[in-house]
């Protein structure tokens, strides 16, 4: 349990721990559970439960704005049918962590979403039943709630309607079909319980998302050193990331498709936009075409749930959904909270630092057709990049951070030996794009 | 001081200082002349005077008095001016800002994502524009937000920003002898009547009061310029 942040005391958190598999019940949860069949690389469920439980996440008032989001805003992003109550929130709870919910009983949301690594699982892309590897690295369920579309190509609108889609992925949990997940919970009674109280009807898949999606409403993780810089507490970050927030907002560049304010808090602007990361292995016109045949055919969310996680025209990101040859290759920008302890980095985990993704925005992203006109070489020194760096890493909520130093300085390390991305002659543009690389001296 | 402090942590951080951050400043006492027994307070014209006690506490009450005394001789002098002098409200009316959901209605562009809106987008606009103002009019309220050293406050002269003229300008003001900007404007006030430091343009307080004191005149014409 190192992980967890140092001001959870460890006393209250043994406590926890001895009690969580009560909490828990479930008979998938026990000896038979998961852990003792491979569980695709995730922490165990009980440590899980137990640091999610000293985040004190339950303690806030289920009917006020989570701190560091406007009122207005955070009611209008909740549905009329879905008002968050203590019962939905526990119900969803448990069904976060249930392994039932997949053909083979050892994939939960939790698998992929593990909190003891900021809700994802550090892998470049996801494992799901039978060892499956999918496309898209998995970004983190935390805060998701404030996203303005689900998903990296913003298939999905709500998370009410994003949490039905992995339950019946054929390599994510792999359920046959909607029924045959109701069908896993429906005999269990203390499940048939829960769902009475929570929505006053017997188990169904559309209050299992409902009530998945309540829960992943308390995730909300906004409380870091950067908040309380903000707040007027000058020494809670550094100079060094001090500068780094100055950079961010002028010279990088990154405000604009990345803006924080009380109102947008996760530092994205919800927009799709084509940063060159899959430029470096595709041929996009190719994929396009193969991708309009077979959308011709069927383009319900299903199939282009099944096309972005199980094919090539993963790479294609939003013009799978909008066909439009603008999107080719365009991605929703991706939340920047908790980015220091959520790698490895962009839609197919592609970059291990965030020092990698520094590199990449600094030559302008990789070139291709499609690539936004907010791209371009930033001239930014290794001194500036150490900055902006430094200043990432202070957006991580206090509680995971523990977590995020240890990440820091496992980033570092990697770094030092390695910087795939860096090609300071485009960055300072004396190589233009369609130029061949020469070997420059380091300066 | 306070105006490092912020300078740079909260240059882009529109209206996030809601409620924290100036309230808690130490006032900046030390713009008093120490040996007099009186403080001279000038209006905002550079002309209209009056005197206060060195120790007198900046309160509200003691605020409001000396606007009182600055504004009976200013209309003394100015019988022909309009001038506005509703009861101060402590809670100020603020006209919402403009409805942007016309830019929902019909078909939106879809070959350019800066150019796709949602309602969100729109909800944002309006939350954190409404945000900044409402800063604003707390600061224009507060004699200690803007660390006024006698109590007087902007609203003490203009109910609900009156009088501010924000669609003039630039224009040339001769207590400045140049053009100015209404950022000018408001520090000179800051410095004449309330007693004030000067504010960093870049100071999110300055910032505020400028979107406060604009937002009060929606929909009048704007006239650059005029006297
Ligand atoms: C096998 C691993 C795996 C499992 C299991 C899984 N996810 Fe995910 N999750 C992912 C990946 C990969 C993505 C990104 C997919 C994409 O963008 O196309 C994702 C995306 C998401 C997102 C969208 C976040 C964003 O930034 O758009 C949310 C929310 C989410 N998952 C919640 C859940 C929930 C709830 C469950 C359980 C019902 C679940 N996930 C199960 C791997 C997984
Ligand atoms: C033109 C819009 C745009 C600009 C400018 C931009 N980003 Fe991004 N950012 C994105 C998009 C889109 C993604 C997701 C791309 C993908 O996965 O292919 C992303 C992804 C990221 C990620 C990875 C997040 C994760 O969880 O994997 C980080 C970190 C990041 N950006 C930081 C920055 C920084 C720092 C800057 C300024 C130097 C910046 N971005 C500038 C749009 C932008
Ligand atoms: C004691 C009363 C008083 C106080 C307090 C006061 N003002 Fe004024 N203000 C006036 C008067 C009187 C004028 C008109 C001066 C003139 O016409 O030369 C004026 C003029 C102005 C103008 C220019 C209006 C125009 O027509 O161009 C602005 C802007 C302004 N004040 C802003 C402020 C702000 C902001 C504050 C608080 C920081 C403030 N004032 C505090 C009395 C006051």
């Amino acid at each position: 349990m190192r992980q967890v942040a140092r001001c959870w005391p460890r006393v209250l958190l043994g406590a926890l721990m001895t009690l969580s598999p009560l909490t828990l019940g479930g008979p998938a949860m026990g000896q038979g559970g998961p852990a003792a069949r491979g569980m695709h690389g995730a922490t165990p469920f009980e440590q899980q439960l137990a640091m999610l439980d000293a985040f004190g996440l339950d303690k806030r008032p289920l009917q006020q704005a989570p701190r560091g989001v406007d009122a207005v805003v955070w009611a209008a992003s909740i549905p009329a049918d879905n008002a968050l109550t203590p019962e939905r929130v526990a119900l969803g709870r448990r069904l976060f962590f249930e392994p039932r919910l997949s053909a083979d009983g050892t994939v939960a949301c939790a698998t992929c979403h593990d909190v003891t690594k900021g809700f994802t699982d550090h892998r470049p892309v996801s494992e799901g039943i039978k060892d499956q590897l999918g496309r898209r690295n998995a970004p983190t369920a935390l805060n998701a709630a404030m996203l303005t579309s689900q998903f990296l190509d913003g298939r999905s609108p709500t998370l009410e309607n994003q949490a039905r889609l992995p339950i019946i992925n054929p390599i994510e949990m792999g359920m046959p079909d909607e029924a045959s997940a109701v069908k896993a919970l429906a005999g269990d009674a203390e499940y048939q319980r829960l769902f009475q109280r929570a929505y006053g009807r017997a188990v169904n898949f559309d209050d299992i998302a409902r009530a998945i999606a309540a829960f992943e409403r308390t995730l909300m993780l906004l409380e870091s050193p950067f908040d309380r810089y903000l707040a007027g507490e000058k020494n809670a970050i550094s100079a060094e990331a001090e500068k780094g927030w100055v950079l961010y907002n002028g010279k990088a560049r990154c405000q604009t498709c990345h803006p924080f304010n009380l109102s947008n808090p996760l530092g994205s602007d919800g927009r799709f936009h084509n940063v060159g990361v899959s430029a470096r292995h595709q041929k996009f016109e190719e994929l396009a075409t193969k991708a309009l045949e077979l959308l011709e055919k069927d383009a319900s969310i299903h199939a282009l749930d099944r096309l972005a996680l199980e094919t090539d025209m993963s790479e294609l990101g939003r013009f799978m959904v909008t066909r439009n040859p603008t999107d080719i290759g365009g991605f929703r920008t991706l939340q920047i909270r908790n980015i220091g302890v959520t790698p490895p980095y962009m839609h197919d985990g592609s970059m291990q630092t965030l020092w990698d993704v520094m590199d990449h925005y600094n030559k302008g992203g990789e070139p291709n057709p499609y690539l936004d006109g907010g791209m371009e070489p930033l001239a930014l020194s290794e001194e500036e990049i150490n900055q902006v760096v430094a200043f990432l890493f202070t957006l991580t909520d206090a509680r995971y951070a523990e977590e995020n130093q240890r990440q820091m300085e496992r980033q570092q390390e990697i770094a030092r030996k390695k910087r795939p991305f860096r090609d300071e002659a485009m960055a300072f543009g004396r190589r233009l794009a369609f130029e061949p690389v020469k070997k420059e001296p380091r300066p | 001081m306070y105006a490092k402090r912020v300078a740079i942590g909260a240059l882009l951080w529109l209206g996030c200082q809601t409620g924290s951050g100036a309230g808690q400043t130490p006032r900046a006492r030390s713009e008093r002349a120490p040996t007099e027994e009186t403080v001279e307070v000038k209006l905002c014209d550079d002309r209209t005077t009056t005197t206060v006690p060195k120790d007198m506490p900046p309160t509200r009450e003691n605020g409001q008095r000396v606007a009182d005394s600055l504004m009976s001789q200013w209309k003394r002098e100015h019988p022909n001016q309009a001038w506005e002098m509703k009861v101060t409200q402590s809670h100020p009316t603020i006209p919402p800002p403009a409805d942007n959901r016309k830019v929902l209605e019909g078909a939106q562009r879809t070959d350019q994502t800066y150019a796709l809106f949602t309602e969100r987008d729109v909800l944002t606009w309006e939350r954190e524009t409404l945000k900044l103002v409402q800063e604003g009019a707390r600061v224009f309220h507060d004699a200690e937000a803007m660390e006024g050293t006698i109590g007087v406050s902007c609203d003490m002269c203009h109910p609900d920003a009156a009088n501010t003229h924000p669609e003039t300008y630039p224009k040339f003001q001769t207590q400045l002898g140049r053009v100015v900007l209404l950022r000018d404007m408001i520090n000179w006030c800051l410095e004449h009547p309330v007693k004030a430091p000067r504010m960093e343009p870049d100071d999110p307080r300055m910032r505020a009061l400028e979107a406060y004191i604009i937002a009060q005149r929606k929909g009048v014409t704007l006239e650059y310029g005029k006297h």
